[in-house]
């Protein structure tokens, strides 16, 4: 099963300090654990929310709102995505990753095909695989 | 430069029913075609549904020391439900699309935000040329379809 791992924002991603050298080796490593166990799919920082952007839709209105936002706690800084066996351990995995200070991250499971049931047609399934094996391959 | 488009959680999606439903066979097909429309313009890059909190977790380090709670999670506002990765020329030309989405999700009635994807040369400066290596090594191996 597919797990994705939100790491939250605070106040230092909010205002784009970069981590240090030491952080950035003790993530590589965490990292490179993950890819030699085979269980890390994707992974991703996200720039400060004020170069960001949100935007609600109420019927055929679309309101665009310019960031930053200040919820920072409530805001998303990165992300990991990986395939384990179970929620124990993609928990087990996290634990060891390289956070402190009452840093927080958020594990959640990803929908597969077979959550979609019957409204998932074969053909919409078949479209939706092709879809996704293109966009991995641009993604290089 | 790449996007991130995130969809913000609602009472729905947190809800404990899934997608499964036959109500969700125009959102499936409205959500099939944005996606198919990003293709053939060349900038989706990946995408993910998330079940709801109730079959996720927290974990909280203090100390260097986990503390795991687990879901769900009441702030179903605050909670994120999927998201679309998209590489584009600029932060208009990814408002452009978002604005596309599809009418038929959350009722008409959506929140989305678009945040943007820190580039390796973003770290220019900081990270070491081993480390970058190591970055790029990482994505070789891990940016592949399952």
């Amino acid at each position: 099963m597919k797990f994705m791992v939100l790491v939250k924002a605070d106040a230092n991603t909010e205002a784009g300090v970069m981590p240090s050298e030491q952080l950035l080796a003790e993530m590589g490593k965490f990292n490179e654990s993950l890819v030699k166990a085979g269980v890390l799919l994707a992974g991703e920082g996200l720039h400060p929310s004020s170069k960001g952007a949100r935007i609600r839709y109420n019927g055929s209105q679309r309101t665009v709102i310019d960031g930053p936002f200040a919820e920072t706690k409530e805001l998303v800084a990165g992300f990991w995505l990986i395939q384990v066996k179970s929620r124990d351990e993609a928990i087990e995995w996290l634990k060891r990753a390289p956070f402190d200070g009452g840093a927080e991250i958020e594990i959640r499971q990803v929908f597969a095909p077979e959550d979609f049931g019957p409204a998932l047609t074969p053909e919409l399934r078949a479209n939706e695989e092709r879809l996704r094996a293109q966009a991995a391959a641009q993604q290089q | 430069m790449r996007f991130m488009i995130i969809r913000k959680a609602d009472a729905e999606t947190e809800a404990e029913t899934g997608p499964a439903g036959p109500e969700h066979a125009q959102l499936l097909k409205d959500m099939m075609a944005y996606n198919q429309a990003m293709q053939d313009a060349g900038i989706l890059r990946g995408g993910q549904g998330l079940k709801p909190s109730a079959a996720g977790a927290r974990v909280q380090f203090r100390n260097g020391k986990p503390t795991v709670t687990d879901g769900p999670f009441a702030e179903a506002k605050e909670l994120i439900a999927g998201f679309t990765l998209i590489e584009v020329q600029s932060k208009e030309e990814a408002l452009e699309w978002v604005r596309r989405w599809p009418a038929s999700d959350g009722h008409g009635n959506v929140s989305l935000e678009l945040r943007q994807l820190y580039e390796l040369e973003d770290f220019e400066g900081v990270a070491g040329p081993e480390l970058k290596e190591l970055e790029q090594q990482m994505h070789a191996s891990a940016d592949v379809p399952r």
